[in-house]
């Protein structure tokens, strides 16, 4: 018995193809392609076979650059714990709670550009943060604390755990809001504390938000460009500290103009974020077999 | 819950609005030529940037002192599309009168102006590539835009192709800005000063007088001890990311290739001293490390008008920020001109025209191009902004001689001398970008993880002459 070919769904999906084709597929095949060119957006690309691939190896920058996007892969158990916390806490019948839900999700609807600059201006060397320090009496001097190698990564990632938090807090309400009230009961019953009952209760619950927002925590952690751009004025920050894989793409392909050789860092990149990705789902799918 | 959530959501997004109102920062960074708003512009960074000035404008005046220059052989029905960066809409005006003028001394001619501005390069880089580069387009000199296009085939030689009554128009230092290969790829279009603004209640309160102000950039850094011992203040003195090598060959007389231009050279023992001069500054703690090292002329320039600080090295047009954002330091503001370097010279800070290498109408752009960088545009533009001609024509009208009101306008009847004596000495620098970039990281290296300044030049030295092998 053969069967009929039919075109109508084809039909249907044409015009989604068509757009995916454009703006993903094509766009990530021209990367590939001119990952083994000698390319500087002005003039035609030149092949070099894989001659960036064998910079990239001896590119003390490049590494500089992963080992700072692994490094701020921190933020991702931190906002996974806070926003937990946060939701917990949140996740009861008080007066004016919804304001309060308002309130600490308005970091999650402002642009990163403008939180970045209101963070400048608390970490400048007038800026708040010393004004407080020096009027308290902790220091004497004001602290360069955004040219200081030691402090621009950490105030980076305490920016994007600020902002996230209140984001990742409304998906884990959501699914406190799911857990059946019952189970709370059982585990009062059965003698929990407090903290006991979100520790066996809660947490198992919320597993399927927690492997949801390690993922997309944990990408956008390895994507990370605006907070590093606005803080250290578009430099990276001195001796590269501050300098993240995306930062780096960045400026080899717009500030140097060394496309060709970007486009190998965006290659390099998306092998990375794949096989962190594989491993994070299976790791976290692993345990709840377990 | 559920009659909540609009109430909620209109709140969430209240606030949203309530606070990225005031952080968004829509001025043009260091790079940036003119600000829409008119209240920043970036003399300091290699622009000549303009910001609109309080002097009555009239720039569509039938009257002036100065004649539009007019090019023989243009091409009958030509239609040549015009480039300008960041000067729309403050300048809307004068840029219409002008292509009106324009189009009126060339019949037939049409004339398709955008203006360009934050992605501004990434557009007329991309516009190559992809065939649609316009005819005339108003390009950086300082910022190296000229030279990097000139260089990759894409903009007319203008020395081989224009006429020579139109290049006797300027002055001779800023035809022969950037040149590559001896030959002239920008028509010079208007230019900016540098001078030192001074906040004179700090600066006297550390015991110092404004009259007397360094004359030599060697001498800042007994400067700043002193102000840092006497107010506790810190200098607010920026390094040219962008373009260190630039920095070095001006205030250090560094020759940063050789002679042959085989080789670089910044290793030198000026280099050296030069970089030493910051990394004891950066040592005694005498900076602010963050003006010092950023990309944004903003971040040192804020600090300044904040009167945070004793100097700054700016543009005159820039006096308008301190008056929009701090009225009481505007009281107590006197001007220096700019300590020279080793080398004796300062950098020309303009902006330039240029004309498209395959342009189907050559004349056409090149008069455009001279029209509006001549000295009747030029003055009509001066007159709304305070930035200067690039024609010495220009500068007989009694507008350039009279005494000025305002600081602001104070180095006007200084201008054509400045100008005249201003002089590109850097060399044609081969993967300019990239190895800016590795004495970038050089000089870092020296300021913030004590690898000794000939250590770390050396280096990248090394790393440099590997890189044009």
């Amino acid at each position: 018995m053969t069967r009929r070919f039919a075109f109508t769904p084809y039909l249907f999906l044409a015009p989604a193809l068509a757009l995916v084709a454009t703006f993903v597929l094509y766009p990530i095949l021209a990367v590939v392609f001119y990952s083994f060119t000698d390319f500087d957006i002005i003039t035609s690309p030149e092949w070099v076979g894989i001659d960036n691939y064998q910079r990239l190896i001896g590119d003390p920058t490049f590494w500089k650059a992963l080992t700072n996007s692994a490094v701020y892969l921190v933020v991702t158990p931190t906002v996974i714990v806070l926003s937990i916390m946060l939701a917990i806490v949140v996740n009861r019948r008080l007066r004016g709670i919804s304001l309060f839900r308002a309130l600490y999700f308005v970091p999650a609807v402002s642009g990163s550009i403008a939180i970045g600059i209101s963070w400048r201006w608390i970490f400048e060397r007038n800026g708040m943060l010393n004004s407080a320090l020096i009027s308290t009496g902790v220091i004497s001097e004001p602290v360069q604390w955004l040219t200081d190698p030691d402090y621009v990564l950490p105030i980076a990632m305490l920016l994007t755990v600020w902002a996230g938090v209140g984001y990742y807090a409304v998906i884990f309400l959501a699914g406190l809001q799911n857990i059946p009230e019952e189970l709370y009961d059982a585990a009062r019953i059965d003698g929990c504390n407090r903290f006991q009952k979100h520790w066996h209760v809660s947490l198992p619950g919320l597993r399927p938000q927690i492997v949801f927002v390690a993922v997309i925590s944990s990408l956008a952690a390895l994507k990370v460009f605006d907070e590093i751009y606005v803080l250290t004025n578009h430099t990276g920050g001195v001796l590269e500290s501050g300098t993240t894989i995306v930062f780096y793409l960045w400026r080899q392909a717009f500030v140097l103009s060394n496309a060709g050789y970007a486009s190998a860092i965006a290659i390099a990149l998306l092998l990375a974020t794949l096989v962190f990705s594989i491993g994070l789902v299976r790791v976290l799918e692993r345990g709840e077999a377990t | 819950m559920r009659n909540r959530t609009f109430p909620t959501l209109a709140l969430v997004f209240v606030l949203a609005l309530v606070a990225c109102t005031p952080n968004v920062d829509t001025s043009p960074s260091a790079s940036d030529p003119v600000e829409p708003s008119g209240s920043e512009v970036a003399a300091n960074s290699p622009d000549a940037s303009a910001a609109p000035s309080d002097a009555p404008a009239a720039p569509c005046a039938a009257e002036s002192s100065q004649e539009d220059p007019i090019m023989e052989g243009v091409e009958e029905g030509a239609e040549i599309s015009f480039w300008t960066y960041f000067l729309s809409p403050t300048f809307d005006e004068f840029i219409l009168c002008t292509i009106a003028r324009f189009e009126e001394a060339y019949p037939g001619v049409t004339v398709n102006w955008e203006d360009h501005q934050a992605t501004y390069l990434d557009d007329y880089r991309n516009s190559i590539n992809s065939d649609t580069q316009p005819d005339v387009a108003n390009l950086s000199n300082n910022e190296g835009w000229v030279r990097e296009f000139a260089q990759a085939g894409a903009l007319l030689n203008l020395t081989d192709n224009a006429p020579q009554e139109i290049i006797d128009q300027y002055f001779p230092n800023l035809f022969a800005d950037n040149l590559v290969d001896d030959d002239s790829f920008q028509f010079p279009w208007y230019q900016s000063i540098a001078v030192e603004l001074i906040n004179t209640r700090i600066y006297e309160d550390a015991g110092l007088d404004p009259a007397e102000f360094p004359t030599a950039i060697d001498e800042l850094p007994a400067l700043c001890q002193t102000i840092k011992d006497e107010t506790g203040t810190l200098c607010d003195i920026r390094l040219t990311v962008t373009d260190y090598l630039s920095q070095m060959t001006y205030e250090g007389g560094v020759d940063v290739m050789n002679e042959d231009q085989t080789e670089f050279t910044f290793d030198s023992p000026e280099a050296v001293e030069w970089l030493q001069m910051y990394v004891d500054m950066v040592a005694a703690g005498t900076v602010d490390t963050d003006a010092l090292t950023t990309a944004l002329d903003r971040v040192a320039l804020l600090i300044f008008s904040a009167g945070q600080a004793a100097f700054y090295q700016t543009g005159p047009q820039l006096i308008r920020v301190v008056k929009d954002n701090n009225p009481d330091l505007y009281e107590n503001l006197a001007l220096a001109p700019l300590p020279l370097g080793k080398s004796g010279v300062t950098q020309p800070t303009s902006m330039a025209i240029s004309v498209k290498a395959d342009t189907e109408f050559p004349n056409a752009s090149m008069a455009l191009a001279a029209f509006f960088t001549g000295p009747r545009a030029m003055l009509d533009f001066a007159k709304i902004v305070p930035v200067y001609p690039s024609t010495p024509a220009a500068f007989d009208d009694p507008f350039f001689s009279e005494e000025p009101e305002l600081i602001e306008d104070s180095a006007r009847p200084l201008a054509r001398e400045i100008i005249e004596n201003q002089q590109n000495i850097l060399p044609p620098i081969p993967e300019k970008a990239d190895v800016n970039d590795i004495v970038r990281q050089a000089v870092e290296a020296a300021l913030f993880a004590d690898v000794p300044a000939q250590e770390a030049l050396s280096d990248a030295v090394e790393q440099a002459n590997a890189l044009i092998r």
